[in-house]
């Protein structure tokens, strides 16, 4: 009965956290002197092209109707224009980009699958490494070790990611030509040719993001091996193995999942600069074109598929904390 | 060798960095067109940092000289080679011949065109696709033509079953326009995207430009948003009907989505595919520095002799007085302004006298306030006493946007003004807060500021109404000294009135001298734009207007 009502409490602030995002995001973007009809009239752009064209856009009512429409889309989608020219935007409708001439849900679900790909892929890899170096780092402190992980994880956190994307192509494409420059190929289409287009934006992004989880994990473990409850199990003549991996690895991986969540969430949104980078069609190229031709209902679309993978994150770290610590577990 | 790269590419990428917002015209370097002979076949590689291509001709404002020329033809075209200025030439149809004064316009289409589904390209299907312009669902495109034809202000289009009574077409090859006054220059305006033909009944569906019907030698096979748009040969096509299209490539592809600066790296490599490829975007002036120090891809860079004008506009609300706006000729530096621009003069473009662009005919090369490029403040101080403000000017609000370098520009000239007694606040905008405030606003407050034009047709009047009529003021519109004369007005419609080229082209000239002796802008230079192709990539030149490479005539070296 309490999860059952922890899990409505959840979703209901979900959708009132969403609901505030999709308002100040549509106040926000609608009240800024940018006028999409004057970017959809043309060139010269007369009174009464201007008119028709904030008509066909439902521009012409006031904000607040604006908005209610939009969420109005949301649950029965929307109708713009009359007649044979008419666009419909089937529910749930995020929107329409005149300019790309599609729902804005569509060209999301069309980018997805590759920034999914980069952001899983490259997680996976930061998980493992920045996990994996900071316990090491944490159990031979002060070693030769400990030191060049540390400068090497003040490398990852400085370096703009731009920059080690520019290096790495430069390097590893153009100077070795071991890797792709550029470029995605579909998993469906090829998986090697996927793994292969996508090892060097995998190994940048993790190279920024693993630098985070060392400093994190190491600083963790440490405290954590300073505990009373690893001195008693030592002092029981448990493994060390066992006392680490059951018990101190445990507690130090509450806050890496917490962060964790929210990194994922936030790169699942769009890895804006590794994408553009290395040219991939990923919801991050989406949100630098909408930003390039002013297309407000697309970036207004990006913005709350943005926001609703953060909180989706957060909700599955709660998850997470359950199974890692019993005492947040509900019952 | 590694190191000396890496040292190049962090250059690059800081000026990258600096310049990720640019979207205007940059300034280049000077280079040569590829003068090798290109072949039949192959496939062409355009590396584009758009996302998308679009082939709507509704909803382009494409040169007929670049993408959209690829898969549509249009009523008429324009022919341009090096050194030699544009022409107007017949595309689907000849060029025209008024009658009426100017008022009727009749066209006739050449005989045996065929769509790419093999359909025959009639007169009726111009018409349509016209027509569909109107529609408010297919706005976005140019549309010099919708205040000209008559009945076009009210027209929405013929998908609700009403028809524009003005365009006539008595027969399958005959196509007449009506205009509401005569308009000489009816066959460029005939030469825009919007006199594509689309078979009649068809385009109501809003992503018609994803599957085109083909008028012109390729048509689209394949297209994937951010990823790629892959053109393959039109059967339909005939060259022998096409003068204006070389249809060489067996295949030209847009790699969609790419990062400006390893496009510059990929056509520096010079490798692979990549040999057969170019830039869509122009070099900026840290890809410029970059390959000076290189003798390969400095031969592969392509520059334009001349182009978009940068001027430096006077709000006439505010500065009321043309004594005091004449200051200005003489007051800013633009060799400062050629250094902010690009490094050097040579690499920024010309200065500017005059409204009129190189490279458009009838254009008259003249001087009414000649100085130093660096300028001469005392005689702008002079002026600027004779008008009442011997202690200059204070406080003058220079409003700028963030993109294309334009703050630095603008501190450029603030120094030049400085020394002439005009202190200026440079105040920087967002880009929409700057065309909300420069375009819209109904009153204003800036004194100043900076912009450039490129005209969308090759003739005076696209130069001059669109920076000077005073319907252009506000709502959008261009003219942003918001510069209001009604004898200039009457100059400029009695201009585009002019049926006579060579007649028109004086009235233009006048209207040039006339419209700078009120000195609402003050030239500064004729930017140059700069491409880098790879070293297969050949027939691939600028002429002297645009400003832009000819896609249509490029092909693959033999």
């Amino acid at each position: 009965m309490r999860a059952l009502r922890f899990t409505a409490n959840r979703i209901a602030s979900t959708l009132l956290v969403l609901l505030v995002v999709v308002f100040i995001t549509y106040v926000v973007f609608y009240l800024v002197p940018s006028d999409p009809a004057q970017l959809a009239c043309g060139r010269p752009c007369t009174e009464q092209n201007l008119a028709l064209a904030r008509e066909f856009m439902g521009l012409d009512d006031p904000w607040w109707r604006q908005f209610l429409d939009y969420l109005g889309g949301v649950v029965t989608g929307r109708t713009f224009g009359v007649g044979a020219t008419s666009i419909h935007c089937a529910a749930p409708c995020f929107g329409y980009s005149f300019q790309q001439n599609t729902d804005v849900a569509v060209l999301i679900a069309e980018r997805l699958p590759v920034t999914f790909s980069l952001a899983v892929g490259a997680a996976v890899l930061w998980l493992v490494a920045g996990v994996g170096a900071g316990v090491l780092a944490a159990l031979r402190r002060g070693t030769a070790w400990d030191r060049i992980t540390l400068a090497g994880s003040v490398a990852g956190v400085s370096a703009p990611v731009y920059l080690v994307g520019l290096l790495g192509i430069l390097v590893l494409g153009f100077t070795l030509d071991v890797v792709p420059v550029g470029g995605y190929v579909p998993f469906t289409e090829s998986p090697v040719d996927w793994a292969w287009h996508l090892v060097l934006p995998w190994l940048v992004l993790a190279f920024a993001h693993a630098a985070v989880y060392l400093r994190l994990t190491r600083a963790q473990m440490l405290e954590v091996l300073g505990e009373d409850y690893i001195r008693t199990a030592r002092a029981n003549g448990l493994r060390e193995s066992s006392v680490i991996g059951r018990h101190a690895l445990r507690n130090v991986l509450l806050p890496v999942v917490t962060v964790f969540g929210i990194d994922l969430g936030s790169l699942l949104g769009g890895a804006v600069i590794t994408e553009r980078v290395f040219s991939l069609p990923g919801l991050g190229g989406l949100l630098i074109d909408a930003v390039n031709q002013r297309d407000l209902p697309l970036l207004l679309g990006c913005t709350l598929f943005a926001a609703f993978l953060v909180v989706l994150a957060n909700a599955v770290v709660d998850l997470c904390y359950g199974a890692l610590d019993p005492r947040a577990r509900l019952t | 060798m590694v190191s000396r790269q890496v040292r190049k590419l962090v250059a690059v990428a800081a000026a990258a960095t600096l310049l990720a917002a640019c979207n205007a015209n940059d300034p280049g370097n000077t280079g040569a067109s590829s003068a090798a002979e290109a072949a039949q076949g192959g496939t062409l590689r355009i590396l584009s940092e758009g996302q998308t291509v679009n082939y709507d001709p509704a909803k382009s404002s494409s040169l007929p000289i670049t993408s959209l020329g690829f898969v549509h033809r249009r009523l008429t075209g324009w022919v341009n080679a090096e050194g030699e200025q544009a022409a107007v030439a017949p595309d689907l149809g000849d060029t025209g011949k008024a009658s009426d004064g100017g008022k009727t316009w009749t066209f006739t289409l050449k005989e045996g065109l065929k769509f790419g589904d093999g359909s025959p390209i009639r007169s009726h299907d111009v018409k349509w696709g016209v027509e569909r312009t109107f529609a408010p669902a297919f706005s976005g495109g140019l549309g010099y033509h919708k205040q000209l034809l008559v009945g076009g202000g009210d027209y929405r289009g013929p998908f609700e079953g009403e028809r524009l009574a003005s365009i006539e077409t008595p027969d399958d090859r005959t196509i007449v326009f009506r205009l509401t006054r005569p308009y000489g220059d009816w066959p460029w305006i005939t030469s825009t995207p919007a006199f594509a033909p689309v078979p009649e009944g068809k385009g109501a569906e809003p992503d018609y430009g994803e599957h085109p019907v083909a008028s012109g030698p390729y048509q689209l096979a394949e297209y994937q948003r951010g990823v790629r748009a892959r053109l393959v040969r039109n059967p339909h096509w005939d060259r022998a009907s096409d003068q204006i299209r070389g249809g060489l490539p067996d295949e030209v592809q847009f790699q969609l989505g790419q990062e400006a600066s390893v496009v510059s790296q990929r056509l520096v490599a010079d490798s692979g595919e990549d040999r057969q490829a170019f830039g869509s975007s122009f070099a900026s002036p840290a890809q410029l520095a970059q390959l000076q120090g290189n003798a390969s891809a400095k031969q592969r860079l392509v520059t334009s002799k001349t182009g978009a004008l940068a001027y430096l506009a006077l709000n006439t609300e505010k500065l009321t007085d043309p004594k005091v706006r004449q200051a200005f000729q003489y007051a800013v530096d633009k060799t400062s302004y050629q250094i902010a621009s690009a490094g050097a003069a040579q690499l920024a473009g010309d200065t500017a006298t005059t409204l009129i662009t190189q490279g458009i005919a009838g254009r008259e090369q003249f001087d009414l306030y000649p100085a130093q490029p660096a300028g001469e403040p005392e005689k702008a101080k002079r002026l600027l006493a004779e008008a009442g403000f011997p202690d200059g000017l204070k406080d003058l609000d220079f409003v700028v946007p963030k993109s294309n370098d334009y703050p630095a520009k603008a501190q450029a000239l603030q120094a030049a003004l400085a020394k002439a007694g005009i202190a200026v606040n440079i105040r920087v905008l967002d880009t929409d807060a700057y065309t909300a405030e420069t375009s819209q606003a109904a009153n204003p407050t800036y004194d100043l500021t900076l912009s450039s034009w490129q005209p969308d047709f090759p003739s005076a009047n696209a130069n001059i109404q669109p920076l000077f009529a005073s319907s252009e003021i506000g709502g959008g519109g261009y003219n942003l000294s918001r510069y209001r004369n009604p004898e200039v007005d009457a100059l400029i419609e009695a201009a585009q009135s002019e049926v006579d080229p060579v007649a028109a082209n004086r009235r233009w000239v006048e209207l040039d001298k006339k419209i700078l002796a009120d000195s609402p802008v003050v030239p500064l230079i004729y930017t140059r734009n700069s491409f880098l192709r790879g070293s297969e990539v050949a027939n691939f030149y600028i002429a002297d207007f645009p400003a832009y490479p000819n896609y249509l005539q490029a092909g693959i070296a033999k």
